[in-house]
């Protein structure tokens, strides 16, 4: 098994190096039967890419402790779904899925664009081919899946560290590869719209689900790893400003800026240099963000040793730079806006305006984690930036692009007047006021951000609101028939339209479950004997005692608190420490939510009793933080939306495009 | 009247990168990442400000509160007791290579409540926080 999957590397390799050359070629020629040759290893390269997984799996399964990858991340008695998924808990491993979702990718566009884009695909797949050669090079040549352990075959692997797991194991890392991988997509269009000198919205239309997916499985793989993160790593919060979350983040702020600026192309032919500069800034983000990851360059609790890759990324993501860019400025004359930009109260600037905050809040957050390099060649010592630093920037730049996602989707194209902008936003800026002096009487203002960022959702809530109801109402008076049946037919006839809109509530969910647990949360520590008890926001919270349980491999210690609300028992935690054999320990935390108001009551035990002086007990209570979660539930639904095939967009954009296709099809 | 678009434009990412600058000037020098070795040897004064600590822990006991436990120099055989509070990751133990902020007091470091991370063990794990 361990030669087929070294030679199914090497296949991947070969094959995706004949499709990168042949592509070119194609793309020269312009032979069609060069190309479907193409089209065809791609196909045969995802094929081995997947021979070469399941004859890692079969090695992972089989307990082969040969393979270094097997033993360095299982044990004979980790269960049989966690052998499964340490695939991609090693570097090796995770390459293996990064080749498979990259050639799959590549093999889908392929077939999409059988019939279209003819000028187009051959340069996109050369690009996409050369993207997958440097992948299924360092497979093949750098850091081999299949090495062996040198030596003995070692009686039982080295373990699964515990923390890996884990449910989540099986979803986060897979979405986030997902989604760092399919963005080469709309990178490889750009290419080759800059090569062919296509640059019309041609290439933006075909890269629009793409772009989509992408940015979707980046948001959704950050959530279900904040989410792990609550319930597992047990320190009351979700996100930290660890690099590697930042990581994901960086990419996805340049693709949200990207999905928004597309449209200004695609309505006015403006903004064509600047959607360049976003996917070529959106996939390096995605490479820069898989180095991160790998090479240990930065201190984070993901990545730690160096790793022969590092280099070899560093080296991959200048070329990608250089070529991109160099070939950006040889094509600038291509890329003249149709339209000037008339007035700064239009909604070509309001996205503009979103795009600039979002790069903005990118490129802090790259400064930051790029800081200790930077202060180490600046003033030669290493020195880092912490959580205060980004909730800064999160805050200064957040804000108004919160604010411009109420006032972009409804302000007009080209120039509004003083009089249509007082008709459009009289009754959200009234209720954002109105929200915002209510809140402040319930005594929300201890944070001003906190009081400015929930009037600002009021805002955002209502003009969405209003849009529904008015597209709502305007759809029964057409079409007659009841509410909902209007409602289902205003977002089937523009899923692209009120899609957005559900996932701009999405982000107004966020920011609410954002803001309330992290500005209005109160924490409290206490050491608490058997009997005694500790307050916290209207909680009270009573020792009954300390328990012991037996685990399959850990001893588990756990304090039971008898829960109080307002003098009625209200529930137990039961918070613990897990002693493993191995000598590790790990947090059991517990949390208890209210569905009602998304509020949690999260326990930690910090120490159990050793000495006489009580437990040491950690409880936080987070407002409304399930709103986060309920928010990437959203996000998700509103994403699906706006993915979701619609024969009706395709007909308008063959109407619009028509003398692209049907010289495709001739 | 209005305003000249390119002119706004131009003044926003003026502002933005203003905003940017003015931050990192008034607050901001990060705070230093130091070893056990450099840490002792007060190197860059890192014995007299609140740093960012790395180091190997050799020594410690979750049962006192404030916890204690021992660093050492990655690379050589200096330590340094360090106590903490707060919540301890999960991947805590001896041998680990951890990183702990805080300041130097009487030779003992005394980490602010939160700040320990420890770093993995494998040579490349994705996933948790």
């Amino acid at each position: 098994m361990t030669t087929l999957g070294r030679v199914a590397v090497y296949l991947v390799f070969a094959l995706a190096a004949y499709a990168a050359v042949g592509a070119v070629v194609a793309g020269l020629r312009r032979d069609r039967r060069v190309m479907r040759s193409v089209r065809n290893a791609f196909a045969a390269a995802f094929v081995s890419a997947l021979v070469a997984i399941a004859a890692l799996e079969y090695g992972l399964v089989t307990n082969d402790y040969s393979l270094s990858v097997v033993f360095e991340h299982t044990s004979r008695n980790l269960p049989l779904v966690y052998k499964m998924t340490s695939l991609w808990a090693s570097q090796e491993g995770s390459l293996l899925l990064w080749l498979t979702v990259l050639t799959g990718a590549a093999g889908i566009v392929m077939y999409q664009n059988r019939h279209r884009n003819r000028e187009l695909v051959p340069w996109v797949a050369a690009v996409l081919g050369g993207i997958a050669v440097f992948f299924a090079g360092l497979a093949a040549f750098v850091s081999s899946p299949f090495a062996h352990v040198p030596g003995a075959v070692p009686a039982d692997g080295s373990g699964l560290d515990p923390s890996l797991q884990n449910p989540y194991m099986a979803a986060h890392p897979p979405m986030l590869y997902l989604g760092y991988v399919s963005m080469a997509v709309p990178f490889a269009f750009a290419m080759g719209a800059l090569i062919t000198r296509r640059t019309d919205a041609r290439w933006l239309v075909s890269v629009r689900r793409w772009t989509l997916v992408s940015w979707t499985a980046l948001g959704i793989g950050m959530l279900l790893g904040a989410h792990w993160a609550y319930v597992e790593i047990g320190w009351g919060g979700y996100w930290a400003w660890d690099p590697v979350e930042s990581a994901a983040l960086m990419p996805w702020l340049a693709a949200t800026a990207f999905l928004h600026s597309v449209m200004v192309q695609e309505k006015k032919g403006m903004l064509k240099v600047w959607n360049m500069v976003l996917v070529i800034a959106a996939f390096s983000l995605c490479i820069f963000g898989d180095f991160l990851t790998r090479s240990g360059v930065v201190q984070s609790v993901h990545s730690f040793v160096q790793s022969a890759v590092g280099p070899w990324l560093l080296g991959f993501l200048a070329v990608v730079l250089a070529a991109s860019i160099s070939l950006l400025i040889v094509r600038l004359p291509t890329l003249r806006a149709d339209h000037k930009l008339e007035s700064v109260v239009s909604r070509e600037a309001t996205f503009l305006f979103n795009n600039l905050l979002l790069l903005a809040l990118a490129f802090a957050v790259l400064w930051g984690v790029v800081f200790p390099i930077l202060s180490e060649a600046a003033r030669g010592v290493r020195a880092t930036v912490a959580t205060p630093y980004y909730d800064f920037f999160l805050v200064i730049f957040g804000l108004p692009l919160l604010a411009l996602t109420g006032i972009g989707p409804l302000i007009a194209w080209r120039r509004a007047s003083p009089g249509s902008l007082w008709r459009t936003f009289r009754w959200p800026v009234i209720s954002g006021l109105a929200g915002g002096a209510f809140l402040a009487l319930l005594g929300l203002g201890s944070s001003p951000a906190g009081l400015t960022a929930l009037s600002l959702c009021v805002f955002v809530t209502v003009t969405i609101g209003m849009e529904f109801a008015r597209g709502t109402a305007a759809r029964r008076a057409i079409a007659g028939g009841s509410w909902p049946r209007a409602l289902r037919d205003l977002v089937n006839r523009n899923r692209r339209r009120y899609g957005g809109y559900v996932v701009h509530l999405a982000i107004v969910l966020l920011v609410v479950g954002v803001t309330a647990s992290s500005a209005y949360s109160s924490v409290d520590e206490a050491n608490l004997g058997v009997g005694q008890s500790m307050r916290i926001d209207g909680y009270t919270l009573r020792n009954t005692g300390l328990f012991q349980r037996r685990g399959p491999n850990y001893r588990l210690e756990y304090v039971r608190l008898q829960v109080y609300k307002g003098g009625k028992p209200d529930g137990i935690l039961e918070p613990g420490l897990r002693q493993y054999d191995t000598g590790q320990v790990g947090n059991e935390v517990d949390i208890r939510s209210s569905l009602l108001t998304g509020t949690d009551l999260y326990s930690i035990l910090q120490a159990p009793d050793r000495n006489g002086s009580g437990v040491s007990v950690k409880v936080l209570v987070n407002p409304a933080v399930g709103l986060v979660w309920l928010a990437g539930v959203v996000f998700a639904l509103g994403a699906l939306i706006t993915i979701w095939p619609d024969p009706r967009e395709a007909r308008q954009l063959a109407r619009r495009y028509g003398e692209l296709l049907a010289r495709s099809e001739a | 009247m209005s305003p000249r678009p390119r002119l706004v434009v131009a003044l926003v990412v003026g502002s933005l990168l203003a905003v940017f600058l003015a931050y990192q000037a008034l607050f901001n020098s990060g705070t230093l990442l130091v070893s056990v070795a450099q840490l002792r040897s007060d190197a860059d004064g890192a014995a007299q400000k609140r740093v960012t600590l790395t180091g190997t822990v050799v020594r410690a006991s979750r049962t006192s509160d404030p916890m204690r436990f021992v660093l050492r120099d990655e690379s050589s055989a200096q330590t340094v007791a360090v106590s903490y509070r707060g919540s301890v990751p999960d991947a805590f133990k001896t041998s680990r290579r951890v990183i702990v902020t805080g300041r130097l007091e009487n030779g003992v470091f005394v980490a602010q409540p939160d700040s320990l991370l420890t770093k993995c063990p494998s040579k490349y794990s994705s996933g948790g926080s």
